[in-house]
C-alpha cells in the first residue's frame, strides 16, 4: 500500500521521500527513545488503566508536559503521565459516570497500545494502522508522529528517523530557497556568488565603476515573452494572492489560521509557502482552491506536536506530507483529467455505485426522484477530503480513519462520504431537490464514530 | 428553467452568481437568502445553493441561486450550473480592479455557456470600502450600458441595494417570461399550456432570438 503511493509521486517531488538506507542517528534520542519502550512495556499491562476518569486528561497532559520542560523528549511525558494518573486517581472519588470512566480507559489503553507501538525499534505498520484507525488519542505528539509514519514519511526503523528528518527538513530549506525567491533576489544571490569568485580569483579592481547586471533580453521584466523568469513570476504572484485570500478563509473560527496575532500570521506564512511551493513544482495543476483546507490539518498537527523541534518543523513536515497525502488523489484536483479514469467524475460515478450496492432505494431517490448529483455535494467531499463539512476536530479523528484504513485514503473516504448519505437517510428520502441539496451541501453535526462505523461495515461495490 | 409550479410558488427561477474569488458572492448569497453576513466566511468549492421565495408583481416567485467558485479549474464542472439558469447577478469588487477588468471575462463565459437569453446584471460589490476604492461608479455604469447590462453597486455587509438587485434580476425576467408566455400561447393553439418540468425560453428584451429553447 504503502510502497504503491510512492511510486505514484512525481519524480521532482518523490525526491523529498527520503530512502531507508541510513541507519545512524545522533545526540541523546536514541537512549530515551529505547527507555520509553521499556518503560511501556511495563505499563501495558491492564492495571494501569483504570486510573483516568475524562476525556479532558488530553489537556492536562498536554499542559503539565509543557510545564515540565520545553524540550519535551517522550520519556518524560511518560513520566508525567504517570504522575499525573496517581493525581488523577484522587480525582476519581468525585465521582464521574460510570460510562465516561469506561471510555477514558479505553482512550489509555489506546493511547499506551499506539506508543508502545511506536517505541519499537522496527514498527509494524500494519498492527498501528490496525490500531490508529479507530481514533488516535489527543495530546501529546502521537497523532503527528503516527500520521508521519504511515503517510511514509518516517520510515518504520526508529533509528533513521533523525537522520531522516534533517535531511528532508533540508532538501525543503534548499527548494524554498530555489524556488520562492524573486528573480531580482534570485540574480542578486547570482551575482553575490558571481563577484565572490571572482574576488577569489584575485585581479579585480574594486575602485572600478558599478558592474551592469547581466540580464537577457528574455529576462527582463517588460518582456512578454512566456519563458521570462519575470513572467513566471508575476503569474506566480497572481496565485499568491489567491492563496493568502483563501488562508484568511481556512477554519475562520480557529485563531490559530486566522487571527491577526504573530502566531495566526506565521502559520499563514508558512502555509503560504508550502503551497506556493506545491504549485511551483506541480505546473500542470498549480494551486487550487481548497487544497489549503486540505493542508491546514496537516499542519495544525504538526505544528502542535509536543516536541518543539517537530513543531518547528512543522512547514517542512507538512509539505511533504501533503504531497505524500495527495499522491493518489491529487488528480482530482486538475480540469484537464476531469473525464478520465482518474479525474473527479469518475470518482464521483464509484461514489455512486457504492451507494447503489449499500442502499438502493436510497441511490434511487438522490439519482432519479430529487435529481441531486454526486458532483453538486460529493465534488467537495472528496477533492477536501472532507475537510469544509465539519469541524476541525472531528476532521482528525476521520483522517485517523482515512489515513490508516487498510482500503486505503480514497477507498475509505468514499466510504464516509456513502455513510454521510446513509446517516441521512430518512430525512433525504423525505426531501425534494432543494432541500436535500441544503442538507448535504451543509452537512448537520452527527456523531463521529458512528459514521465511521457505518463506513467500515459498508458491502464494497463489486459491479 | 421557468418551470410553473402549483402550490407554494408561481414561478421557480434559476440565477448564478459569478464573479472572481473574493468578491462576495458567498456574502452576497447569504445576505439575501438568509439575512446573514459572514467576514470570516470559507472559500466556495464547486457550488453553493441556497433558495428564496418572493414576491414580483403579485407572483410567487421561488429564486434559486448557485453561487460558484471563483477559480478557473472549478468551471469545467460549474459549465453545467449554468444549465436552465434564466439570470445572472455577476459580482466585482470596487476595492479591486483586477476584477473589473475580468468582467469581460466573465461575460464571454457567460455566452459559451448559458442561455443567450439570460438576464444579466453587473453589481459593484463592496460599496461600504468607499475609501479604498479602485473602481468609479461611472466606470461601472459605463460598462454596463457598454454590454447592456443592468448595474448597481452594492454592499453585503451594510445589505446595501441586494434586495434590489436581486429584484430587478426577478422582474425583468419575470415580465420577459410573461411576453413569452403569451407569444408562445398565441402562436400555437395545439401547443398544451406549460405544465411543471415544462422550460420557457426566456427571450431577450433586445429582440435577440438566435437561439431556441433552452429546454434541457
Amino acid at each position: 500500500m504503502l510502497k504503491g503511493k510512492k511510486l505514484k509521486l512525481p519524480d521532482r517531488l518523490g525526491s523529498l521521500v527520503a530512502g531507508f538506507e541510513d541507519k545512524d542517528e545522533d545526540s541523546g534520542g536514541s537512549g530515551s527513545v529505547s527507555e520509553l519502550g521499556e518503560e511501556l512495556e511495563i505499563l501495558q499491562p491492564t492495571g494501569f488503566r483504570s486510573d483516568r476518569e475524562s476525556e479532558t486528561d488530553d489537556d492536562h497532559d498536554h499542559n503539565e508536559v509543557q510545564e515540565e520542560e520545553p524540550m519535551v523528549k517522550r520519556k518524560m511525558k511518560v513520566d508525567a503521565e504517570l504522575e499525573h494518573n496517581g493525581r488523577q486517581l484522587r480525582h476519581e472519588k468525585d465521582g464521574l459516570s460510570h460510562i465516561s470512566v469506561i471510555k477514558t480507559i479505553e482512550v489509555d489503553e489506546k493511547r499506551s497500545d499506539i506508543e508502545y507501538e511506536i517505541s519499537q525499534k522496527e514498527i509494524n505498520l500494519e498492527k498501528l494502522q490496525r490500531i490508529a484507525s479507530t481514533g488516535i488519542p489527543e495530546g501529546g505528539n502521537l497523532r503527528a508522529t503516527v500520521w508521519k509514519l504511515i503517510l511514509g514519511y518516517l520510515p518504520p526503523s526508529r533509528d533513521l528517523w533523525e537522520k531522516e528528518l534533517s535531511e528532508n527538513r533540508k532538501k525543503y530549506a534548499k527548494l524554498k530557497e530555489e524556488l520562492l525567491l524573486t528573480p531580482s533576489e534570485l540574480a542578486r544571490m547570482k551575482e553575490e556568488a558571481f563577484q565572490s569568485h571572482k574576488h577569489n580569483n584575485a585581479h579585480n579592481d574594486t575602485a572600478g565603476p558599478l558592474i551592469r547586471h547581466e540580464i537577457s533580453h528574455e529576462d527582463h521584466p517588460l518582456s512578454l515573452g512566456k519563458a521570462s523568469v519575470w513572467h513566471q513570476y508575476f503569474e506566480h504572484t497572481e496565485i499568491a494572492e489567491q492563496i493568502d485570500r483563501d488562508l484568511q478563509r481556512t477554519h475562520p473560527e480557529m485563531k490559530f489560521f486566522s487571527g491577526e496575532s504573530s502566531f495566526g500570521r506565521k502559520h499563514r506564512e508558512s502555509m503560504r509557502n508550502v503551497l506556493l511551493l506545491f504549485s511551483k513544482l506541480n505546473p500542470a495543476i498549480r494551486y487550487v482552491q481548497g487544497m489549503n483546507e486540505v493542508l491546514a490539518p496537516l499542519y495544525y498537527v504538526f505544528s502542535t506536536d509536543t516536541d518543539e523541534k517537530n513543531a518547528s518543523n512543522a512547514e517542512a513536515d507538512s509539505f511533504s506530507c501533503f504531497v505524500l497525502l495527495l499522491s493518489d488523489s491529487v488528480d482530482h484536483f486538475c480540469q484537464q483529467l476531469d473525464n478520465s479514469s482518474v479525474g473527479i467524475l469518475s470518482t464521483l460515478s464509484r461514489l455512486s455505485d457504492l451507494l447503489k450496492a449499500n442502499d438502493e432505494e436510497l441511490w434511487r431517490h438522490l439519482e432519479f426522484t430529487s435529481k441531486v448529483k454526486p458532483q453538486y455535494y460529493g465534488f467537495r467531499w472528496i477533492t477536501l477530503l472532507l475537510t469544509q463539512e465539519f469541524n476541525l476536530q472531528s476532521i482528525l479523528r476521520i483522517w485517523d480513519s482515512l489515513i490508516s484504513s487498510p482500503f486505503g485514503i480514497q477507498e475509505m473516504l468514499l466510504r464516509v462520504c456513502c455513510a454521510m448519505l446513509l446517516c441521512v437517510k430518512s430525512r433525504l428520502l423525505s426531501g425534494d431537490f432543494a432541500a436535500n441539496l441544503k442538507l448535504l451541501q451543509h452537512y448537520p453535526e452527527i456523531n463521529i464514530e458512528h459514521l465511521l462505523q457505518v463506513a467500515q461495515d459498508l458491502t464494497p461495490d463489486t459491479s | 428553467m421557468a418551470h410553473r409550479v402549483d402550490h407554494e410558488y408561481d414561478y421557480l427561477f434559476k440565477i448564478v452568481l459569478i464573479g472572481d474569488s473574493g468578491v462576495g458572492k458567498s456574502n452576497i448569497l447569504s445576505r439575501f437568502t438568509r439575512n446573514e453576513f459572514c467576514l470570516e466566511s470559507k472559500s466556495t468549492i464547486g457550488v453553493e445553493f441556497a433558495t428564496r421565495t418572493l414576491q414580483v408583481e403579485g407572483k410567487t416567485v421561488k429564486a434559486q441561486i448557485w453561487d460558484t467558485a471563483g477559480q478557473e479549474r472549478y468551471r469545467a464542472i460549474t459549465s453545467a450550473y449554468y444549465r436552465g439558469a434564466v439570470g445572472a447577478l455577476l459580482v466585482y469588487d470596487i476595492t479591486k480592479r483586477q476584477t473589473f477588468d475580468n468582467v469581460q471575462r466573465w461575460l464571454r463565459e457567460l455566452r459559451e455557456h448559458a442561455d443567450s437569453n439570460i438576464v444579466v446584471m453587473m453589481a459593484g460589490n463592496k460599496s461600504d470600502l468607499n475609501h479604498l476604492r479602485a473602481v468609479s461608479e461611472v466606470d461601472g455604469h459605463g460598462l454596463a450600458e457598454k454590454e447592456g447590462l443592468s448595474f448597481l453597486e452594492t454592499s453585503a455587509l451594510e445589505a446595501t441595494n441586494i434586495e434590489k438587485a436581486f429584484q430587478t434580476i426577478l422582474t425583468e425576467i419575470y415580465h420577459i417570461m410573461c411576453k413569452k408566455a403569451l407569444a408562445a400561447q398565441e402562436a400555437a393553439a395545439t401547443t398544451k399550456l406549460p405544465g411543471q418540468g415544462t422550460t420557457i425560453n426566456v427571450a431577450d428584451a433586445s429582440g435577440n432570438t438566435k437561439k431556441g429553447c433552452c429546454s434541457t
